[in-house]
């Protein structure tokens, strides 16, 4: 009897333990994650099961360059992240999104504080105007999540993965999960197919799996991510690997 | 025996709490309190000192950003940043062996088995110095052989439960059983 009793009332519950070790798929997170907001119990069989985890950890002073460095690269408000999630959080509450929009929000928002976390973690290397730029887009996707009209277009990528892509008029907010890393010697590259012109939007860096761009393309349009050989081609040298038709 | 805790959370969880006002001068204090714990979380799943390094980096800044998430009925500020820390280390656990699995598709299948045992010898003696140990005495060799295998970032339960030839519900709740006596000796109680 193998997967079943993943079905079962008492599977989310089982999953708590696994959850606090990281063990759990996406679809298991989110069950985990249902079940504790809903239930206290549950919480707190959670908040428990954390302190155990974390009784394992021997505290271990990290080397010494560390200090200056976070402490240098924290110059921006704690709250502010935060603070923009919410605000997308109450944005998109406003409509009556449909499931899959929901299902996006959802991603979105994550998206969007990872986006909020990224930016702060990249002043050390970053120059003052790409901080702008970043902190820009962040703000035109809690645009795009708000926007009621605004469609979600999901597609597999070969090898593994999936590529969700949140289009709100002219723009899309493409975000990949669980794809693979490139090979060291090739990289992901992002193209916009517009009838016969073929131009190259960059290349994708997934880190995790994940990774996302804000890119225009107008309806009509494909985009499509190809591998190509390290720092990516003037032309794409490859099928690709996944294509969304906007 | 060195206790793995800060002699003082309640004072660290209300620092890391005042750091969601946004004042940067308030985190070095928690930072220094911190950092260890974070960096020895990185340390014990990915077992190699530059990359942990790096996570704990990470996570540190991580915790300056979402200091207003921190919730203190929940827990310590130490848990709070373990759980964030052994996150990230899994997640760089995953992704690396995702593109070791490219790189060398041919060369010999590494058995879990073996990188159990490899690295069982190093995690029992930083477990001895957290004074955990102590406390898996008290759960049972299978009990006791899921939560060490799950401790690990480099296996699923469900790859758990192919390495020991076990069906999955008997998995998790080896290791569900083994957390709530773990949890019961180390006088951990949230009621």
């Amino acid at each position: 009897m193998p997967d079943t009793d993943d079905l079962t009332p008492e599977g989310p519950r089982d999953l708590i333990a696994p959850y606090v070790f990281d063990h759990v798929d996406d679809l298991e997170r989110r069950q985990v994650e249902r079940l504790v907001a809903a239930d206290p119990d549950a919480r707190r069989e959670l908040d428990e099961f954390r302190e155990v985890v974390a009784a394992f950890t021997v505290d271990t002073a990290p080397p010494a360059s560390m200090r200056s460095q976070v402490l240098a690269s924290i110059t921006q408000p704690a709250a502010a992240p935060v603070r923009l999630a919410e605000k997308r959080h109450k944005q998109s509450a406003a409509g009556r999104p449909s499931a899959a929009r929901r299902r996006w929000v959802t991603l979105g928002v994550a998206a969007a504080v990872a986006a909020g976390i990224a930016v702060p973690t990249s002043i050390a290397v970053q120059s003052h105007s790409q901080q702008q730029q970043l902190q820009a887009e962040a703000d035109v996707v809690a645009q795009m999540v708000a926007d009621p009209t605004s469609r979600v277009l999901r597609a597999e990528v070969e090898g593994g993965g999936e590529v969700s892509a949140l289009v709100s008029a002219d723009r899309v907010f493409l975000s990949t999960s669980e794809m693979a890393d490139a090979d060291a010697d090739s990289d992901y590259q992002l193209w916009v197919i517009d009838g016969e012109q073929i131009s190259s939007l960059g290349l994708m860096r997934p880190e995790g799996g994940s990774t996302s761009a804000l890119v225009e393309a107008g309806s009509g349009s494909t985009l499509a991510v190809t591998v190509e050989p390290r720092g990516g081609s003037e032309q794409p040298t490859t099928d690709p690997i996944v294509a969304v038709e906007i | 025996m060195p206790n793995p805790r800060t002699s003082q959370p309640d004072a660290i969880d209300a620092a890391l709490s005042a750091c969601a006002d946004g004042n940067p001068e308030l985190f070095a204090p928690v930072y220094d309190s911190l950092a260890p714990a974070a960096y020895g979380t990185a340390l014990g799943v990915l077992r190699d000192p530059d990359h942990a390094a790096e996570v704990a980096q990470e996570v540190m800044v991580e915790v300056w950003q979402t200091a207003a998430r921190f919730d203190p009925a929940r827990g310590s500020a130490r848990t709070w940043v373990v759980t964030l820390a052994r996150r990230r280390a899994v997640d760089r656990v995953r992704s690396e062996q995702a593109r070791r699995h490219r790189d060398q598709k041919d060369t010999d299948e590494k058995g879990a088995g073996g990188e159990y045992d490899m690295v069982a010898e190093h995690v029992e003696q930083r477990l001895e110095a957290a004074g955990v140990r102590r406390c898996l005495g008290s759960l049972t060799d299978t009990q006791r052989d899921a939560v060490m295998r799950a401790y690990y970032g480099d296996r699923t339960y469900r790859e758990v439960a192919e390495d020991l030839g076990a069906s999955l519900p008997t998995v998790k709740s080896r290791i569900r059983d083994g957390l709530i006596r773990l949890r019961n000796c180390l006088g951990v109680d949230h009621a």
